[in-house]
């Protein structure tokens, strides 16, 4: 299948359908809740709590013995919860530091999720097949109700947001003060927390427990780069996430042979290397561009700052002097000259020139323009 | 016990030691989360190095993998210095990408490719045995093992050699720089020896694995003492332990052995976590009791010794005033009265000769915060407990 | 000395950090319209004590109240302005959005700010002197600027009695005139000013009050009576001697 037959398919096809809205879902409440985990500084929690939710997919298998999705995302969600607090536990009573603790909680939880997951498969009545899907994620197991139920929590997540908005935004960026203004900080902290492990575990499914920290992160930190604007932030996440999930899942469809989550993860990274150069206010590229401009401008406020301390010295600010007088000075050069002659900073008639009024002013208002920044 | 079992426990067991090494290292250095980096992200370079020779055991792997180890470490570093994302974002963001485009690699090969996901993931120790080294048609035991075993070999030389220097900059960079060892070269040496390593166990307990190795020994280690060598001799003694017992876990319950290897790491750490004598999470609870009893003792004392007027030593005050539970106040009233430091009269509570010297010692500490002074007084206090 | 009032009363409080005390047995009243440093050496308690009186850290005994009533009640007269280094000035807000945070106290859970709120925002932007930065990016700002941001919030709250932590640290000569010259104007509106001092040849000049504080309270008072070589010593531990200029 190509790519565009895809897009035909997507317009026709239930099943298609089905699932591209469902990665769409994923992609918007990850992309949403992703930006809390990157400005609260735990991006890497979400890594080690998709990993610690192996070992409960495979238990609740063995427990119960279906293979139904919802069942084994509980069993997700608890482990990776219990993963969760025995990170906190670890840090907060032991001295080990926190990076410590989510490394050892992700291996040791998913080496365990391993074990079973091997013995799971050497059983004999062993309709297991279906546990491989949430190490990379198998968006073609999608289904309808799946699909519902995700766009059900992320309306009430969507909702809880919009209500809560003043308050997380104030707990994200200054919890104390947020504690001192009355704000149940832990409540707050609790509901974030709670909302982030659920997107987690939704996303299982479709991306898998080893790539779903990305999942979460890659779209908010290409979202951060376009606006300076939490709210803008959040929705431009989402749409990012979205697009991702989309894109990834309709290319991973036309291809045979590859899970959902590694395409999913390389689309968002292209999202994030696209926007890490080309943000226009904080990207690579035209911070360079403004660097070496701001390294012309500053050649040129020098020259013109020099021809300001001649020009001073004379009652008539227009008075002309001579091109030579200027050779000794460094940053001078013919092209500089005709740069200022072209801004009217400056008149040049032969081998004279003469401050303007213009540029008599700009380069005393130079002088004080550092001096502010400088503040 | 057959030969290809002891072979299998002895490769397990070299990769743990070759782990626990620089694990110790990384953990201490809080660049723990760094060995969960390298470990996804030199996928790509294996699976590269795979397509131009066709040979998993050709060194071309080695060499590509640890490139692709170095490519990662640059990269974070890289967009760590650009500030557009916190430092821990960086890392987040860069070992998915690379271990995507990993993933994907394999899966579009995998007709011609012995490689596959699983694999990735859990390694194929079982298989170990199988994969002989000859020379002149002579067996010199299996591949992985001679990998392993030359890793090792360099990880203890470097180990050796460099004891003194590793010590000091984990320790106190700041007087390792000024002692003229370069803090970059030992970081970078560092780096490279986790990324070698990091190949060389790649095949026998596969990436996510690789980081309970280097992580949980060490982990486990550090709860239980303070000191570097004890501390290395542990983690590989733990390492050791769990690769032994791993392998039979897992024989016994015909699963993955380097998912039962770690599966015991975890089981070992959470023993440790819950009952190490002093960092255990039980002996923690049990002293963070009873320093509040302590420090409210103190407070207690204190608050007698500030105030002279009747109305601020009165029982009912504590209450009040202190803002403690009556229940809490009773049972620091009690504790002082049971070790004769106050006396009570008609309600007004007074210090006695030795309530005052205590609590003069008491404030010497709390004033000069030295903490030589600590050491005495946690002795007075066991005294006092009763 | 006539009557006066107290804007806040801490009694006998104690607070501990993982079980290691940091402030013992503290007791202090704070006179209604003062100017109040609180002095002492690093690791004094000075934040500590602060931000136990605001409720941010729970002590382990004591109490603490405002004009006569526990913190609790009595919030909406406190305004408090953070260590600067306490948030991250990356996070993707403007100078105006930090400001009305000031205002989310006031309004309390889910009721959003309106134009009454921006209103006032705008205004403490304007007596800080940051109106025409209100939308730039916080992280744009210099840390002058962000200490302004952080004070304009404080004044936000339009609150009876302000706290803050080191106002004056990493801040150029200009911005901390200027702090000083609004503090000052809240103490002529008879506000109470408590405020975190690293710099003790200042004291004099911009204090009337100050509580000198080394896990003990050592002393309180009027700067004129109690800031002396005398307490100084106490305090620091070492012989201390400033030029007091008067």
């Amino acid at each position: 299948m190509s790519f565009t037959e895809y897009f035909e398919l997507l317009f026709n096809d239930y099943t298609l359908r089905t699932i591209s809205l469902g990665t769409a879902i994923l992609g918007a409440i990850c992309g949403m809740l992703g930006s809390f985990a990157v400005l609260r500084k735990q991006s890497l929690l979400g890594d080690a709590i998709s990993h610690a939710a192996l070992p409960g997919i495979a238990i609740a298998f063995l427990i119960t013995g279906t293979k139904e999705t919802n069942v084994l995302l509980i069993g997700a969600l608890i482990s990776g919860l219990i993963g969760a607090f025995w990170i906190r536990g670890i840090t907060r009573r032991t001295h080990l530091k926190s990076d410590t603790a989510l490394g050892l909680i992700l291996s040791i939880f998913f080496g365990f999720g391993m074990l079973l997951l091997t013995y799971i498969q050497k059983q004999p009545n062993a309709n297991q097949a279906g546990l491989d899907k949430f190490l990379f994620g198998q968006a073609a197991t999608l289904l309808a109700r799946d699909v519902w139920f995700m766009a059900t929590v992320t309306l009430v997540c969507l909702l809880v947001l919009l209500l809560f908005w003043k308050e997380f935004k104030i707990l994200l960026f200054d919890a104390d003060y947020a504690k001192t203004l009355g704000f149940n900080t832990k409540m707050i902290d609790t509901l974030i927390t709670s909302f982030i492990v659920l997107a987690i575990v939704l996303g299982l499914q479709t991306v898998g427990v080893v790539l779903m920290s990305a999942m979460l992160l890659a779209p908010a930190a290409a979202a951060r780069q376009w606006t300076n604007s939490l709210g803008i932030m959040v929705v431009l996440a989402a749409f990012f996430g979205a697009t991702s999930g989309v894109i990834g899942t309709a290319i991973s469809a036309s291809q045979n042979n590859l899970s959902t989550g590694p395409v999913i993860v390389l689309v968002a990274a292209a999202f994030v290397v696209f926007s890490f150069i080309f943000s226009p206010s904080r990207g690579l590229l035209f911070r360079q561009i403004r660097f070496v401009k701001n390294r012309k401008d500053l050649q040129l406020h020098k020259t013109l700052a020099f021809m300001f301390d001649i020009a001073k010295s004379h009652e008539n600010i227009s008075h002309p002097h001579t091109v030579k007088i200027l050779n000794n000075f460094h940053g001078y050069t013919r092209k500089s000259l005709s740069k200022l002659e072209d801004k009217e900073y400056i008149r040049v008639e032969g081998l004279m020139w003469a401050m303007t009024e213009k540029g008599f002013h700009f380069a005393e208002n130079l002088y004080n323009q550092q001096v502010e920044e400088n503040d | 016990m057959t030969s290809a079992q002891l072979e299998i426990q002895l490769i397990a067991s070299l990769v743990a030691i070759a782990c626990a090494i620089p694990g110790t290292f990384l953990v201490l250095r809080k660049m723990a989360l760094i060995s969960d980096a390298i470990s996804h992200s030199i996928l790509p370079g294996l699976v590269i190095g795979f397509f131009i020779t066709h040979d998993l055991g050709s060194p071309l792997l080695i060499i590509m993998a640890a490139l692709s180890g170095v490519v990662t470490v640059v990269l974070v570093e890289f967009i760590q210095k650009t500030k557009l994302v916190k430092e821990d974002t960086a890392i987040g963001l860069v070992f998915p990408a690379m271990f995507s485009i990993g993933v994907i690699l394999i899966s579009k090969n995998a007709n011609d490719i012995h490689l596959d996901t699983d694999v990735v993931l859990l390694g194929e120790l079982a298989f170990a045995p199988f994969d002989r080294f000859l020379l002149d048609g002579m067996d010199l035991g299996p591949k992985s093992l001679w990998t392993i075993g030359v890793i090792l070999i360099i990880t203890l030389s470097l180990l050796f050699a460099f004891f003194k220097e590793l010590k000091i900059s984990t320790f106190d960079a700041g007087l390792a720089t000024a002692l003229g060892f370069s803090p970059a070269v030992l970081h970078y040496g560092l780096m490279s020896v986790a990324s070698v390593t990091t190949v060389g166990a790649f095949d026998a307990v596969g990436a996510i694995l690789v980081v309970a190795l280097m992580i949980a020994p060490a982990a486990t280690a550090y709860l239980l003492t303070d000191n570097l060598k004890k501390m290395l001799l542990l983690s590989v003694f733990f390492g050791v332990f769990s690769a032994i017992s791993g392998y039979w876990l897992a024989h016994w319950l015909d699963a993955s052995i380097s998912g039962s290897m770690t599966t015991i790491l975890g089981m070992v750490f959470l023993l440790v976590y819950l009952f190490a004598p002093k960092r255990g999470l039980i002996s923690v609870l049990y002293r963070n009791k009873q320093q509040q009893i302590e420090v409210s003792l103190l407070t207690f004392l204190l608050h007698l010794n500030n105030h002279t007027e009747k109305n601020e030593r009165h029982i009912n005050h504590l209450n009040e005033h202190i803002n403690w539970q009556k229940v809490r106040s009773k049972s620091v009233v009690d504790l002082a009265l049971r070790n004769n430091m106050i006396t009570i009269d008609k309600d007004i509570i007074s210090l006695t000769e030795k309530g005052k010297n205590f609590t003069d010692k008491a404030i010497d500490y709390i004033i000069t915060n030295d903490d030589s002074k600590i050491e005495s007084i946690k002795e007075d206090f066991f005294l006092f407990r009763g | 000395m006539k009557q006066q009032k107290f804007a806040v009363t801490v009694d006998d409080l104690t607070v501990a950090y993982n079980y290691k005390p940091v402030l013992w047995d503290i007791d202090l009243a704070i006179p209604e319209g003062v100017m109040m440093a609180i002095v002492g050496p690093n690791g004094a308690g000075k934040s500590t004590l602060i931000k136990a009186i605001l409720g941010i850290i729970d002590p382990i005994a004591g109490s603490v109240s405002i004009y006569g009533k526990p913190y609790k009640k009595q919030r909406k007269l406190v305004g408090y302005v953070p260590q600067k280094g306490s948030v991250d000035w990356d996070f993707p807000t403007t100078a105006l959005d930090v400001v009305l945070m000031g205002t989310y106290g006031s309004l309390g859970w889910i009721k959003r700010p309106g134009k009454k709120e921006k209103k006032t925002a705008l205004e403490s932007l304007e007596k800080v002197g940051m109106l025409s930065f209100k939308d730039r990016q916080i992280s744009q700002l210099s840390g002058g600027q962000q200490q302004r941001v952080f004070l304009a919030r404080a004044l936000a709250q339009d609150a009876a009695i302000y706290f803050m932590d080191e106002p004056f640290q990493g801040v150029d000569a200009t911005t901390e005139i200027a702090i000083i010259n609004i503090l000052k104007e809240l103490r002529k509106e008879g506000k109470t000013v408590v405020v975190v001092h690293h710099d003790l040849q200042t004291v004099p000049e911009y204090f009337d009050w100050v509580t000198f504080l080394n896990v003990k309270k050592i002393a309180t008072g009027p700067v004129k009576e109690i800031f002396n070589d005398d307490n100084l010593t106490k305090t620091y531990g070492i012989n201390y001697k400033v030029s007091v200029q008067k």
